[in-house]
């Protein structure tokens, strides 16, 4: 009796020394969340009902309703249009870095020789990819003034022309900016090839053994197994491209309004809370699509 | 057999043109860089410049303040990534060490710390951070202080990315070890600095490097806090054609005005890069293995 008491005492102990410790080494990143992040982001919330006022005591903060809302969507006439353009620029570039990273790191699997050297090639944007780079990069003038964009002449490009004038333009900015766009997949192909590696090979074995083309294999083997590391892949690549302050229409915007210390504080809240709601939701769309599906047993087995 | 080589053949055939676009940007900034006036409105030259100069480079370090904003630069990432490298060590040991109550939730919030954009976190900061201003009577916005205090506890860039690598290295290190010292007598404290800290040497490395790398490559906080009172070189690229202008031709005089083209952009964004190329070069293995080690694969 006494011991198993004893034992209990023991074990308590065992558990408050862990919390202690635990919350020890925690404590500085746990202070930093609380005054930095989830204070601002519900901060954020309030003071887009709010008008903002600076003076020499600090801050005149009334609350005006869904004014700053009404503002930003019928007023201001460039919010919605750079809204839309951030979505015309995030969703094509995301999917073309998490498939084109997804093809890139299937190559680089199957080779043996040069594997390094290709992966060094890749990897090196990560470490000069900017907003400030980016930008000089996708503002090149060309040489002639006026001159019109060559890839506007090529066949493919003149027929979807002819069928839809924004899609072409899209498409066109798209292989114009393809480097650029390239740049971002350095992580996600190290990420894709690390899970790569670890699907079993004696799964492929199987497969053949059962006559299974590489074709299925791919679909029915491969895509399943990855799924995890896709959706780290799209959410780090959604994450990674909204950061660049420079190309994005809506932080610039956003960044005017925050300069702009005499009063533009509680509109440029409500900015940048429609704004990340977007990408929270574009994240929660990613998070959907890739999400684990319980529809066979078997696969969690892996 | 024969079908398998030729698949060889054209993997790497396509690796090498993907290659080639992923370093056409910088081929081309190399190519444009070196161009002189002439070159760049002849469209002709494509490539190679007939009349090649390195003129360009040193009106393009005098716009961005080269000696002064390089050393500047280097100092203010180094300095924060020391910063989170320390705070990320720490809380990566309580998430990979100890198994105290609540573990659970505050790893969601590490990971969902990763996800809420900065931008709805930038004008409370703000705002806390003029009010410790007015209030304090403390400088703090135009001086590095919001950025260290914000390193200091954890919340710099890309923070979540680096306590995952240290999770997971400290994961890979047998608890035995721990339970060894402890027998003999060390603190939790003397643990990790002796134990887990001396094992993970090229891990705070990693770290450290990832850090730096990411701290001078963010340029909206730097700018929103920073301002123009100290002259980091992304920054003073990120503002290079407005002030061109008014700097190319400060000191010259005799030459007259300069007017801004590619080829002294291509020049100021290849020397703004060079510093990271250099480093890249020299400990590109570790910066992949880093990547590779996140754990955020999922294991």
């Amino acid at each position: 009796m006494s011991a198993r008491t004893a034992k209990r005492k023991k074990l308590k102990s065992f558990q408050r020394r862990q919390d202690k410790y635990g919350y020890l080494f925690m404590a500085p990143w746990i202070i930093g969340f609380i005054i930095f992040t989830f204070i601002p982001f519900v901060m954020t919330a309030y003071l887009s009902f709010t008008d903002v006022k600076q003076d020499i005591r600090g801050f005149n903060i009334n609350f005006v309703g869904i004014k700053n809302y009404r503002e930003a969507f019928l007023v201001n006439t460039e919010f919605t249009p750079a809204l839309v353009a951030f979505l015309g620029m995030i969703i094509p570039y995301t999917l073309v870095i998490v498939i084109m990273a997804f093809i890139l790191a299937m190559m680089l699997n199957a080779i043996v020789k040069g594997k390094s050297v290709f992966r060094t090639i890749y990897f090196l944007p990560v470490v000069v990819l900017s907003g400030p780079v980016m930008y000089q990069l996708m503002h090149l003038e060309p040489a002639v003034e006026g001159q019109i964009n060559p890839l506007y002449y090529t066949f493919v490009i003149r027929m979807i022309y002819s069928y839809s004038e924004p899609l072409a333009n899209a498409m066109v900015s798209l292989f114009d900016n393809l480097s650029i766009i390239l740049w971002f997949t350095g992580i996600p192909i190290v990420l894709f090839i690390n899970g790569l590696q670890k699907i079993n090979p004696s799964l492929y074995e199987a497969a053949r053994i059962d006559s299974a083309t590489s074709w299925q294999i791919l679909w029915k083997i491969t895509m399943p197994i990855i799924r995890p590391t896709a959706l780290i892949v799209t959410i780090f690549s959604i994450v990674q491209l909204g950061a660049m302050d420079n190309i994005n229409p809506v932080l610039v915007q956003i960044k005017e309004k925050t300069a702009n210390t005499s009063g533009g504080f509680g509109y440029a809240a409500t900015l940048s809370w429609v704004y990340s709601l977007l990408v929270l939701v574009i994240i929660g769309i990613a998070f959907l699509v890739f999400r684990e599906r319980k529809i066979k047993e078997t696969h969690k087995y892996w | 057999m024969m079908a398998k080589k030729i698949g060889k053949i054209v993997i790497y055939f396509l690796l090498v043109c993907i290659g080639y676009i992923y370093l056409e940007p910088i081929f081309e900034m190399i190519s444009k860089s070196l161009m002189s006036a002439d070159d760049v409105i002849d469209p002709s030259v494509q490539w190679i410049a007939l009349h090649p100069t390195l003129g360009n480079f040193s009106v393009a370090a005098r716009v961005l303040k080269m000696p002064g904003s390089l050393i500047h630069s280097i100092a203010f990432s180094a300095g924060l990534a020391a910063l989170q490298t320390i705070v990320a060590a720490m809380t990566g040991y309580a998430l990979s060490r100890y198994k105290f109550r609540g573990k659970q939730f505050w790893f969601t919030m590490i990971l969902l710390a990763f996800i809420v954009p900065v931008t709805v976190l930038m004008i409370p900061r703000l705002i806390i951070f003029m009010q410790v201003q007015t209030s304090f009577g403390a400088q703090m916005i135009g001086t590095v202080f919001p950025q260290v205090l914000m390193a200091m506890f954890g919340q710099g860039v890309n923070g979540t990315i680096l306590i995952l690598i240290f999770w997971n290295f400290f994961n890979l290190i047998p608890y035995s070890l721990d339970e060894a010292a402890m027998i003999d007598g060390a603190g939790p404290f003397q643990v990790f600095f002796h134990i887990a800290m001396r094992l993970s040497v090229s891990t705070v490395l990693i770290v450290f490097l990832f850090a730096f790398v990411w701290n001078w490559n963010e340029t909206y906080q730097t700018a929103t806090y920073l301002g123009g009172t100290m002259d980091l070189l992304p920054l003073k690229l990120s503002t290079f054609d407005s002030m061109f202008s008014s700097n190319a031709s400060s000191g010259m005089g005799s030459e007259g005005m300069y007017k801004i083209n590619e080829a002294y952009k291509m020049s100021a964004t290849l020397i703004s890069i060079v510093p990271l190329l250099l480093l890249y070069a020299c400990v590109q293995r570790q910066f992949i293995q880093g990547i590779e080690n996140t754990g955020i694969t999922g294991e």
